[in-house]
C-alpha cells in the first residue's frame, strides 16, 4: 500500500509541479514577504567599493548586454549600478553588444537620470549597437570615436560634454558590463587585461560560478550575481527596487526545489528498504 | 583555378593572421592603425555574414513550407517575426523612443519581443522544477557529493534558505554565506580555471593550424 503511494508520488504528473510552482511564485509576487539577505556576498561588496571610491567625474562604461530573456536578472542590476554611479555624479556612457538591449537600455535611462537631476548629453550619453563586440572593444583602445563616432541620436560623440576629455581606455575609469552573454570575458580579456581597465561583471545566477578565476586573479573587480547580486546592491546603495521585490518569490521557488528533490530521494531510500 | 580557390585565400589567412597576431605585441603607431583598418573591414565582413544568414534562414524555412515538412506551420512565424519587427524598424528609422513616446520599433519591442523572449526563458523556471524532481537522485557517491553542493548553493543564495539553515544549523555557527563562498572560489573555480585553460590552448592551436594552413575546412570543399 504504502508501496503503491511513493511510487506515485515519484511519477506524480509534472503539471502538478508546474502548478505547485506558479501557485508559489503567484503568491510571493502579489504578497511579498519582505525577506532580506542576512550576509552581503563578498563580490557584491567589492564592486560596490569600487565604485564607491571613484571620484566624481569619472568616466564609466556601462556595457549593457542582455535582452528580455535575461532581463528580470539582469535588469535590477543595471537599474542598481546606474543610481549608484549617478549619486556618485560619475560621468556614464552606455554601450550595448546585444541587439535585444537597445529598447531596455532606454527604458533604465528613462527613469534612472531624473531621479538624480542628470542630463543627457552632459552627464550620460547612450551609444548605438554594434554587432561586433571584438572590434569594438580593440577600437576603443586607440580610440573610441573611431566606433562611437555618434550617439544613438546620431549627434556628434565628440561634441557631447560628457565625452570632455575621452579619447581611449586611458580616461576610462571603470567598465561595469551586465550581460546575459559572455561579454564580461571579452572586456577582461581586451580592455581589463591588456590596457588595465578595471572591469566589474554583472551575470545570471547560473553563470556566476564560471567567473570565479576571474574574481580570484582581480581580473574582475567585483561581481553581481543574478537577483541576489541586483538585491544586494540594492541593500548598499539603499535604494530598494525590483531585485529586493523579487527576491520572495526567488526565495520560496529555490525552496520548493530544494524540498522536492529531498522528498523524491527519501522515498526513494524507503523504496529500497520496503 | 587552384590559384585562386586555394592559394590565394591560405595566403590572405597566413598573411593577415600574422600581422594582426604581431599588432598585440607590437605598440607602434603603424600597428595600431592596421588593427582600425582591420576592425572595420571585421564590422563590414560581419554585416555580409548576417544577411548571407538572413538569407539562409529564409531559403531553409521557404523549402521546409513548400515540402509541407513536419511543423511546416511554425516556419511562417519565422517571416511573421520578422515582419513584426522589421517593418516598425524601418518605420521607425530604429529607434525605440520619440521623446518619451514608444515609437512602432518600441511598441513592437515591448509589446512582442519582450513578452515572447520572456515568457520562453520563464518557461525554463518550470521544466527545471520538475526535472530536479525526477531526476535528481542520490545512486552514487558522486551524486552525492553533487546533491550536496546543490542544497548547499540552492539554500545559500536566497534569504529563507539561509534563514532554514539557521533554523537547523545555526549551533553549528558556521554561515551558510561562507560555504557558498567556500564553493564558488575554490572547487568551483578549479573546474573553470582547467576548462578555460584547455578551451584558450585549443583555440591557440586551432588558430595556428588555420594561419598555417593546416586547417582548411573554411575554403569549403572544392
Amino acid at each position: 500500500m504504502l508501496k503503491d503511494k511513493l511510487n506515485a508520488v515519484l511519477k506524480i504528473d509534472r503539471r502538478w509541479i508546474f502548478l505547485a510552482l506558479a501557485v508559489v511564485l503567484f503568491g510571493a509576487i502579489m504578497h511579498p514577504l519582505g525577506l532580506i539577505s542576512n550576509k552581503i556576498s563578498r563580490d557584491t561588496q567589492s564592486a560596490y567599493d569600487f565604485m564607491n571610491k571613484l571620484p566624481a567625474g569619472s568616466f564609466v562604461i556601462l556595457s549593457l548586454d542582455y535582452d528580455p530573456a535575461t532581463s528580470p536578472e539582469l535588469n535590477p542590476q543595471a537599474m542598481a549600478v546606474a543610481r549608484h554611479a549617478f549619486s556618485k555624479d560619475l560621468r556614464v556612457g552606455v554601450v550595448t553588444y546585444a541587439a535585444g538591449a537597445t529598447a531596455l537600455i532606454e527604458k533604465v535611462f528613462s527613469v534612472v537620470p531624473g531621479e538624480f537631476k542628470k542630463e543627457y548629453g552632459r552627464d550620460y550619453v547612450i551609444f548605438p549597437y554594434q554587432p561586433n563586440a571584438v572590434a569594438a572593444l580593440t577600437q576603443m583602445a586607440s580610440d573610441i570615436y573611431g566606433i562611437y563616432d555618434k550617439d544613438k541620436d546620431g549627434k556628434d560623440a565628440r561634441s557631447l560634454p560628457v565625452m570632455k576629455e575621452i579619447k581611449n581606455y586611458k580616461n576610462v575609469s571603470l567598465v561595469v558590463c551586465i550581460a546575459g552573454t559572455s561579454m564580461p570575458d571579452a572586456w577582461v580579456a581586451y580592455a581589463g587585461d591588456k590596457y588595465g581597465v578595471p572591469v566589474i561583471a554583472g551575470v545570471t545566477a547560473i553563470s556566476q560560478p564560471g567567473y570565479g578565476p576571474y574574481l580570484q586573479k582581480k581580473q574582475l573587480k567585483g561581481l553581481l550575481g543574478g537577483m541576489k547580486g541586483a538585491a544586494e546592491y540594492e541593500y548598499l546603495i539603499k535604494t530598494p527596487g525590483e531585485g529586493t521585490s523579487g527576491m520572495d518569490a526567488l526565495s520560496l521557488a529555490h525552496v520548493m526545489v530544494a524540498a522536492l528533490i529531498i522528498v523524491s530521494n527519501i522515498a526513494i531510500v524507503i523504496l529500497k528498504y520496503l | 583555378m587552384k590559384l585562386i580557390k586555394k592559394y590565394i585565400p591560405l595566403a590572405i589567412v597566413f598573411v593577415f593572421g600574422i600581422l594582426t597576431l604581431l599588432t598585440y605585441y607590437v605598440p607602434h603607431k603603424h600597428s595600431v592603425n592596421f588593427l582600425e583598418a582591420m576592425n572595420k573591414w571585421e564590422n563590414i565582413v560581419s554585416a555580409f555574414a548576417f544577411f548571407l544568414g538572413l538569407i539562409s534562414l529564409f531559403y531553409s524555412h521557404y523549402a521546409k513550407i513548400s515540402r509541407k515538412a513536419d511543423g511546416w506551420g511554425y516556419s511562417i512565424f519565422v517571416y511573421i517575426g520578422f515582419l513584426a519587427i522589421a517593418v516598425p524598424a524601418y518605420v521607425s528609422h530604429g529607434k525605440n523612443m520619440n521623446g518619451s513616446s514608444l515609437t512602432w520599433l518600441g511598441w513592437a519591442f515591448q509589446y512582442i519581443y519582450n513578452p515572447l523572449s520572456a515568457t520562453m526563458f520563464a518557461v525554463l523556471a518550470f521544466y527545471i522544477v520538475s526535472t530536479a524532481y525526477k531526476s535528481f537522485r542520490i545512486k552514487s557517491l558522486q551524486a552525492f557529493v553533487l546533491f550536496v553542493a546543490a542544497m548547499v548553493l540552492i539554500l545559500g543564495n536566497v534569504p529563507l534558505g539561509q534563514m532554514i539553515w539557521e533554523k537547523l544549523f545555526g549551533w553549528t555557527s558556521c554561515a551558510i554565506s561562507d560555504i557558498v563562498d567556500w564553493i564558488l572560489h575554490v572547487p568551483a573555480v578549479a573546474g573553470k580555471r582547467g576548462i578555460m585553460i584547455g578551451i584558450a590552448i585549443g583555440a591557440v592551436v586551432t588558430a595556428l593550424k588555420i594561419i598555417f594552413g593546416i586547417e582548411r575546412q573554411y575554403l569549403g570543399k572544392d
